[in-house]
């Protein structure tokens, strides 16, 4: 679904992925772990090109994405993206940020559009916020609203950077939930976390990243009972 | 009841008809420098945030003349500039003058406004697959343009008392109307206190009017 080939990204001076291949197979649910720095955030900006990269290649979908001559707009809005501090329009409802992208992208029609929103909603378990301002919900309210949103544009994959980061720890759950829920529905998901539970019990395959460099890549099983690298056992003892 | 109270109640009874009309000039010059400047101010703030190396440049020439000059000058220049190409009142080469100089500092409040929209909101709305444009006009300048109310507000506030300044071109507003009555009444002190009485007045109400409108702002987002 999303093929990462060779791909180098720096900032300046700074060379932050250094030969990066990932693979994300179709239904696959992706966890990125590392310590902050080490280059996994940057790698999923990499992939919805909010970050160009230096060299490499990018697949979606089957499409090797030529970022000088494709309309990187038209790629985007096929890779959902949830952010840690949600960026929801703070002046639009909750409905409004649902509906805003299919609205103005896919020229959908505003009722059936509205349809679609509240649905999605009522999916993220906040139909009954639907014409509240974002500045009136938790964190946890927001990021499912932030995922109802992406969701809206019917991406191919979502990627989370992040997602429950920036959560007081008892609003953590109810974002993991909806993400389990997404992951049980078949969405391709990357995510970038510190939550080794949700690793544990939903990923497919957790990836180290460290240095700019993928440094482990197995079955959360595995990763967590027999990692092969000094780092990542160094990491495993660290949030364990 | 003091000396001073009588002579200036005098003072304003005789005078606050002529001053009602001056008033009216004023607020006409005010308007129209703070639309003028609006439209002025909104074009070069998009010509600084426009990628162009041209445009920036020519935003930051206009910006760098009109804040570095007194306004005073700018009034003088202008009204003796335009009048040798085309015949114009004083009122209009005024009105213009104000708005030109609005334009310099209003264009610094949006672009200050647009630039402090959270980078956040821009690539959530690019995920989501807007493009460039319908990023702008949909989320960074409904939300810039909130912010910019309260420092737009206080520049108008800033206009209507920098009209005074027209008075060297000869345009009968306020203060125009004040000097000339000083003058003829030998009553110097009493005529300022009376034309400063207009300004706090007018002053007074378009802030209770802006607080007004900033509060229904609030009230909606929340």
């Amino acid at each position: 679904m999303i093929i990462g080939e060779n791909i180098h990204k720096s900032f300046g001076d700074l060379e932050v992925l250094k030969g990066v291949d990932l693979h994300v197979k179709p239904q696959e649910v992706v966890v990125l772990v590392g310590v902050s720095g080490s280059g996994k955030s940057t790698l999923l900006r990499c992939f919805n090109f909010l970050e160009m990269i230096n060299e490499g290649k990018i697949t979606i979908d089957g499409h090797t994405v030529n970022p000088k001559k494709d309309n990187l707009t038209k790629i985007r809005a096929e890779v959902g993206m949830v952010f840690q501090h949600f960026n929801l329009f703070p002046h639009k409802t909750v409905l409004e940020n649902v509906i805003e992208a299919p609205i103005t992208v896919k020229k959908m029609k505003k009722e059936e559009a509205k349809k679609l929103g509240a649905e999605l909603l009522k999916k993220v378990g906040l139909e009954d916020k639907a014409n509240v301002y974002p500045s009136k919900l938790s964190g946890g309210q927001k990021q499912r609203v932030a995922i109802a949103r992406s969701l809206a544009m019917q991406p191919k994959v979502m990627l989370f950077d992040e997602p429950t980061s920036a959560l007081d720890p008892e609003l953590v759950g109810e974002v993991l939930q909806v993400m389990k829920q997404l992951a049980e529905e078949g969405m391709t998901m990357v995510v970038v976390t510190h939550e080794m539970k949700f690793a544990k019990e939903v990923a497919d395959r957790i990836i180290m990243i460290d240095e700019g460099r993928i440094i482990e890549s197995a079955d959360p099983k595995n990763f967590f009972e027999n990692p092969q690298n000094e780092r990542t056992k160094q990491f495993i003892q660290l949030v364990e | 009841m003091p000396e001073i109270f009588v002579t200036v109640y005098d003072v304003f009874m005789r005078t606050y008809p002529g001053f009602l009309e001056a008033t009216v000039v004023t607020l006409q010059l005010t308007a129209i420098g703070v639309i003028l400047g609006t439209v002025i101010g909104l074009v070069f703030a998009l010509m600084k945030i426009s990628g162009s190396k041209i445009l920036q440049t020519i935003a930051n020439i206009y910006i760098t003349i009109i804040r570095g000059t007194p306004l005073i000058v700018q009034i003088m220049f202008l009204y003796f500039g335009i009048v040798e190409i085309y015949t114009m009142s004083n009122f209009w080469a005024g009105a213009i003058a104000l708005g030109v100089h609005n334009g310099a500092y209003i264009a610094e409040i949006f672009r200050g406004s647009i630039q402090g929209i959270d980078p956040g909101q821009r690539e959530a709305s690019m995920s989501l697959g807007m493009d460039r444009r319908q990023t702008m006009s949909r989320i960074v300048f409904p939300q810039a343009l909130r912010r910019s109310i309260p420092p737009l507000g206080n520049q108008f506030i800033i206009t209507l008392k920098d009209s005074s300044l027209v008075y060297i071109i000869g345009v009968a507003e306020i203060f125009s109307l004040g000097n000339r009555e000083a003058a003829q009444s030998y009553q110097p002190f009493e005529s300022f206190l009376v034309v400063a009485l207009y300004y706090l007045v007018l002053v007074m109400i378009f802030t209770f009017l802006l607080r007004l409108y900033e509060n229904k702002l609030d009230v909606d987002r929340a």
